[in-house]
C-alpha cells in the first residue's frame, strides 16, 4: 500500500492533537495498523477488555465516560480518546463508555501505542496530561472555576502600600518610591479611611504649600470608592470610568486586601468594553453618541470570539446600553433644563435583567417622585421622546409593545406604579401576565436610589408568598415548554433534511428566565439577573445545589449557543435570529443541549409541583 | 434453504477450477454460522467503465472484518493491468496508465490472486451485480467456466430497510456515499477501491450494529 491510499484516515489523524505531532513515517504505520469498529447505541456500552486494552479513537457518533459510581467523567466526541487510562495504568477497566449516538472508532493496540509514545515526546506529553486531567477531574468533579480569570483578585497587586492616616506624607512619599507605586491605602485600625495618590500630593500638599509634616489624614482622599475582590473586572473598569479615578482599593468582607489601577486593568484587557464606554460617556451631542454606537456590533462579536462566558456578554453589553440611556438623558437635561421632579429611568425585560445580546429591543418606563402638573408633564414627554428616539437611531429598536417612557403609560408617579403593579398581583389575569411579566425584571439605569426602592420593596412585598399571584404567574412560565420532541424527531429523521430550527430564545433562555422569576418573586429576592437570581436561590436553600446548578449551566449552555450561532451568522453575514439550524451541531453539542433542554423540562415539572398543587 | 444453498454450491463446483471449487468448499461451514462469528471480507473494484464486456477491472480493494472490526493491517490494494489505456476513467479513480505499469498484476492473475485471498471468508460488496459481472466475465475468459457464489451485498440490505420505512426511495439514496451518510459515517473524498472497501466494509458494521449478533449470516446473503 503507498501512502495515498488510506488518505481519509490519515488526514484525519493528521488533524487531532497530539497524532499531528507524529513524524510521518510513525503517523503512516499507525493508519495501516487501525482496526474500526461500529457502536451502536442499541447496545448500551462499549464492550471494554482488561485483558486486550486499546486506544479507541472516536471517529463519529457521541460517547459518555462514567466512573464505577455512574458519575459522568467526560463527553466525548469526534476527534476524542477513551481507553487510555488502562492503557497507561496497566490497571483493570474500571470506567463505562456508553454510547449515546451511534459512532465510528478507529481502535489501537496498547504495542503501537507504546511504540508511539516511545517514537514521539509529544504523543507522550499528550496522554500524560490527558491522564493527569483524567485523574484530576474524576477526584474534583464538582469544583467549578466560575470567572476567576476575570476576577478583580486575579489582577490586583496583593499586599498594597499601606499607611497609617497618622504618618506625616514625607513618610508615605518615601513608602511610594521605595516600592515604585502612585498609591497607597490609608487605615486606621485596619480599616480603610483613604486613599493617598501622587495627585493628593500634588494638589493638597505641594500646590498648598503645606510642609511634609503634615498627616497623611489631611492629604488622602477620603472614603474612596471601594470593589469588592469578587466583582468582575470589567465592573471595576466601570466604577473607574463613572467616577473618573484610577486607583481602587480592593476589599474582602471589609478589610483592605489589595489595590487594582488603570493600568493594571489595560494591561490585563486587550478587549474594549470599557473603552467603548468610556467614549459613550465623553461624547457632547446625540450625532456623535449615535456613532459611537456603531461599534457596538462589532464589540459582541470580539467577545463571542475571545469565548467570554454568555453572562458576561450579556452584563458587558447591558452596561453599555445603561452607558448609552444615561448620556442620552444627561446630554438631553441640558438642553431641557434640570428636572423639575426627580425621577427614575427604568430599564425592563433583557435590559433589566442584564442579559441583552444582538438586537434588543427598547424596554423601559419612568418612574416620577410625585405626581406631575402639566408643565412637569410636558418637560418629561419631551425629555423621554428624546431618549427613546436617541436609543432607536443607537439599534435599540422601538419596543414593538411600546414599552416605553415615551408612552404616558409607562410614565407615571410613584404611587400609580405601586398601583399598577398591585392590580397585576392581586388579579393575575393570565392574558395580562403574559404581557406583564417583563415589569417585574426591573432595575434602576438614572435616578435617586430611595425613589427606586421605594417601588421594589412594595412590590415585593406584594409579590412574596402571593399564592394566588405565584400560580397564575407559573401559569404563564408553563405556557412553553422546550422542544426536547424535536430531538426525538431529529434521531428518527436521519437524513437531517429538517429545515426547521430551534427557537434557542424562546423555548430556552426564556423558559428559564420564567422560572428564576417566579422563584424571586415568590421569596422577595431584589436581584433581576436570572443567573444571579439563581445563586442567591441556592444559597437561599429555596433550590436545592443541584438543581440550581444545572438550571445555571443550561441557562449559560443555551446562551452560549445563541451567541456562537449569532456569531457564525454575523460571520456569513446573514440576519442574526434567535433559531440554531440542527445541521450546524455536532452530535456532542445536540447530546449537550438535549440535556439542558431536558433540565429545564424538570425545573418547569418543579416549579408546577410547588406553585400550582391547589390550583 | 441453506441446504439447497449447499447442495447447489457442490453442484456448481463441477467444471470449476481447482482453486475456485476450493473457495465454494470454503465457504460451505460458513453458511450456518452467526453474524457475529463469520469470517467476511469486504470488496471494492475500479474499472475502467461499467460495462463488462468492454471494459477492464484495473484494482482491487480488500479489507477483511473479523469479529466486527476491519483490520487495516489486513487490507489490500492491488493494481490490475489492463490492454489499452485507462482513457477517461482516470478523472474518477485517478489511477493513470503509469502506475499500472508498477506492481500490477496482470488481467490472469487476478482471479488467482483474489480467491486466495477471500479463502474462508464471505464477500461484501456495494452493489454486488456490477462487480460479480466484471469477475464472472473474466473467469469466462481466462477459464471458461462460470462462477456464482453468494455474497453480502450492502445495497441491497440499504433497500429492504429502506423499503420497510417508505414505499418510493428517492433517486441516488442507495449510493455508498448516501447510505453512509444516514449511519453518520464519515466522508471519504478520495475514490480508491481501497478506501470504497473500507467504506462498504464499515457500512455493513452500521447496518448491523442493531441486530441481534445470533442472527444467521444466511439472513443478508445474496444470490447472483
Amino acid at each position: 500500500m503507498d501512502e495515498s491510499e488510506l488518505l481519509p484516515i490519515r488526514n484525519f489523524l493528521a488533524e487531532i492533537a497530539p497524532f499531528n505531532e507524529l513524524p510521518s513515517e510513525l503517523l503512516e504505520e499507525c493508519c495501516r495498523s487501525l482496526s474500526i469498529g461500529y457502536y451502536s447505541k442499541m447496545s448500551g456500552a462499549v464492550p471494554l477488555s482488561s485483558e486486550n486494552p486499546m486506544l479507541y479513537i472516536v471517529r463519529s457518533g457521541a460517547f459518555e465516560v462514567r466512573n464505577a459510581e455512574g458519575e459522568l467523567v467526560d463527553r466525548l466526541g469526534a476527534g476524542d480518546y477513551f481507553g487510555f487510562p488502562s492503557l497507561m495504568s496497566g490497571e483493570s477497566i474500571s470506567n463505562k463508555v456508553l454510547i449515546l449516538e451511534d459512532g465510528l472508532v478507529y481502535h489501537l493496540t496498547l504495542a503501537l501505542f507504546d511504540k508511539l509514545r516511545a517514537g514521539s515526546r509529544a504523543f507522550d506529553r499528550f496522554f500524560n496530561r490527558a491522564y493527569a486531567k483524567r485523574l484530576r477531574h474524576q477526584d474534583a468533579q464538582h469544583q467549578r472555576e466560575l470567572l476567576t480569570a476575570n476576577r478583580i483578585s486575579s489582577l490586583m497587586v496583593m499586599a498594597p502600600v499601606s499607611v497609617d492616616h497618622h504618618t506625616p506624607v514625607s513618610d508615605a512619599a518615601k513608602l511610594m518610591r521605595q516600592h515604585r507605586v502612585s498609591s497607597a491605602l490609608v487605615v486606621n485600625n485596619q480599616q480603610l479611611v483613604g486613599i493617598l495618590t501622587d495627585r493628593d500630593l500634588r494638589n493638597r500638599v505641594l500646590a498648598e504649600e503645606l510642609g511634609g509634616h503634615v498627616p497623611v489624614s489631611q492629604a488622602m482622599t477620603s472614603a474612596p470608592v471601594t470593589i469588592d475582590a469578587n466583582a468582575l473586572v470589567f465592573e471595576a473598569m466601570l466604577q473607574m470610568s463613572q467616577h473618573n479615578i484610577h486607583h481602587l482599593p480592593v476589599l474582602d468582607n471589609g478589610q483592605p486586601v489589595g489595590m487594582v489601577t488603570s493600568t493594571d486593568i489595560i494591561r490585563s484587557q486587550s478587549s474594549q468594553p470599557i473603552l467603548l464606554i468610556g467614549e459613550i460617556e465623553r461624547q457632547q451631542d446625540v450625532a456623535s453618541l449615535i456613532h459611537v454606537s456603531k461599534q457596538i456590533p462589532l464589540l459582541l462579536q470580539n467577545l463571542i470570539s475571545a469565548d467570554a462566558r454568555a453572562e458576561e456578554i450579556g452584563r458587558i453589553l447591558t452596561s453599555v446600553t445603561d452607558a448609552l440611556t444615561r448620556r442620552l438623558i444627561q446630554l438631553n437635561q441640558a438642553l431641557l433644563g434640570e428636572p423639575p421632579i426627580a425621577f427614575c429611568w427604568l430599564a425592563f425585560g433583557s435590559q433589566g435583567r442584564q442579559d441583552q445580546m444582538a438586537c434588543s429591543d427598547q424596554d423601559n418606563g419612568l418612574l416620577l417622585a410625585e405626581e406631575p402638573d402639566s408643565s412637569a408633564t410636558a418637560y418629561f414627554d419631551a425629555l423621554t421622546h428624546a431618549v427613546c428616539s436617541g436609543l432607536n437611531d443607537c439599534g435599540y429598536v422601538f419596543c414593538p409593545g411600546d414599552i416605553m417612557a415615551q408612552n404616558p403609560a409607562w410614565r407615571m408617579s410613584l404611587e400609580n406604579w405601586q398601583q399598577k403593579f398591585s392590580n397585576w398581583v392581586n388579579t393575575p389575569d393570565p392574558k395580562a401576565l403574559m404581557h406583564a411579566s417583563i415589569f417585574f425584571d426591573m432595575r434602576c439605569v438614572f435616578g435617586p436610589a430611595p425613589l427606586f426602592a421605594a417601588l421594589q420593596d412594595k412590590v415585593l412585598a406584594d409579590t412574596q408568598d402571593n399564592d394566588i399571584f405565584l400560580a397564575a404567574l407559573t401559569g404563564n412560565a408553563l405556557s412553553e415548554s422546550p422542544p426536547l420532541g424535536f430531538f426525538r424527531q431529529f434521531v428518527l429523521e436521519r437524513d437531517g433534511s429538517e429545515e426547521k430550527g430551534i427557537d434557542l430564545k424562546h423555548r430556552g433562555s426564556v423558559l428559564i428566565n420564567d422560572i428564576a422569576r417566579v422563584y424571586a418573586l415568590s421569596s422577595g429576592l431584589k436581584e433581576v439577573n436570572t443567573a444571579k437570581r439563581i445563586r442567591v436561590l441556592i444559597a437561599n436553600g429555596i433550590l436545592t445545589r443541584k438543581d440550581g446548578l444545572n438550571l445555571a449551566d443550561a441557562l449559560e449552555f443555551i446562551a452560549h449557543m445563541r451567541l456562537a450561532n449569532q456569531g457564525r451568522q454575523y460571520e456569513n453575514r446573514e440576519a442574526l435570529s434567535n433559531y440554531l439550524r440542527p445541521q450546524a451541531l455536532s452530535s456532542l453539542m445536540r447530546h449537550q443541549l438535549r440535556d439542558a433542554f431536558k433540565v429545564v423540562h424538570d425545573a418547569q415539572a418543579a416549579l408546577k409541583l410547588k406553585f400550582m398543587r391547589s390550583f | 434453504m441453506s441446504l439447497w444453498q449447499q447442495l447447489s454450491l457442490a453442484w456448481r463446483a463441477q467444471g470449476a477450477s481447482p482453486l475456485l471449487r476450493e473457495y465454494y468448499q470454503s465457504l460451505r461451514p460458513l453458511l450456518q454460522q452467526s453474524l457475529a462469528d463469520v469470517p467476511l471480507i469486504a470488496i471494492d473494484m475500479e474499472m475502467t467503465g461499467l460495462n463488462p464486456q468492454q471494459n477492464q477491472i484495473i484494482s482491487v480493494g480488500l479489507v477483511p472484518l473479523t469479529q466486527r472490526q476491519l483490520p487495516l493491517a489486513m487490507a489490500a490494494h492491488q493494481l490490475v493491468g489492463i490492454s489499452g489505456s485507462v482513457g477517461q476513467s482516470a478523472i474518477i479513480h485517478g489511477i493513470v496508465d503509469r502506475h499500472l505499469q508498477e506492481q500490477s498484476l496482470e488481467q490472469q492473475q487476478l482471479l488467482p490472486w483474489l480467491l486466495r485471498q477471500v479463502m474462508g471468508k464471505l464477500m461484501i460488496f456495494h452493489h454486488a451485480p456490477l462487480d460479480l459481472a466484471f469477475l464472472s466475465t473474466l473467469m469466462q475468459r481466462t477459464n471458461g467456466t462460470s462462477m456464482r457464489f453468494p455474497v453480502v451485498d450492502t445495497l441491497q440490505i440499504e433497500r429492504r430497510r429502506l423499503l420497510r420505512e417508505c414505499h418510493i426511495l428517492p433517486q441516488g439514496c442507495l449510493r455508498l456515499g448516501a447510505c453512509r451518510q444516514r449511519y453518520h459515517l464519515p466522508v471519504y473524498a478520495a475514490h480508491n477501491a481501497l478506501m470504497d472497501a473500507i467504506a462498504c466494509g464499515e457500512l455493513f458494521l452500521a447496518q448491523t450494529a442493531s441486530i441481534n449478533p445470533d442472527v444467521a449470516v444466511a439472513e443478508f446473503l445474496w444470490w447472483p
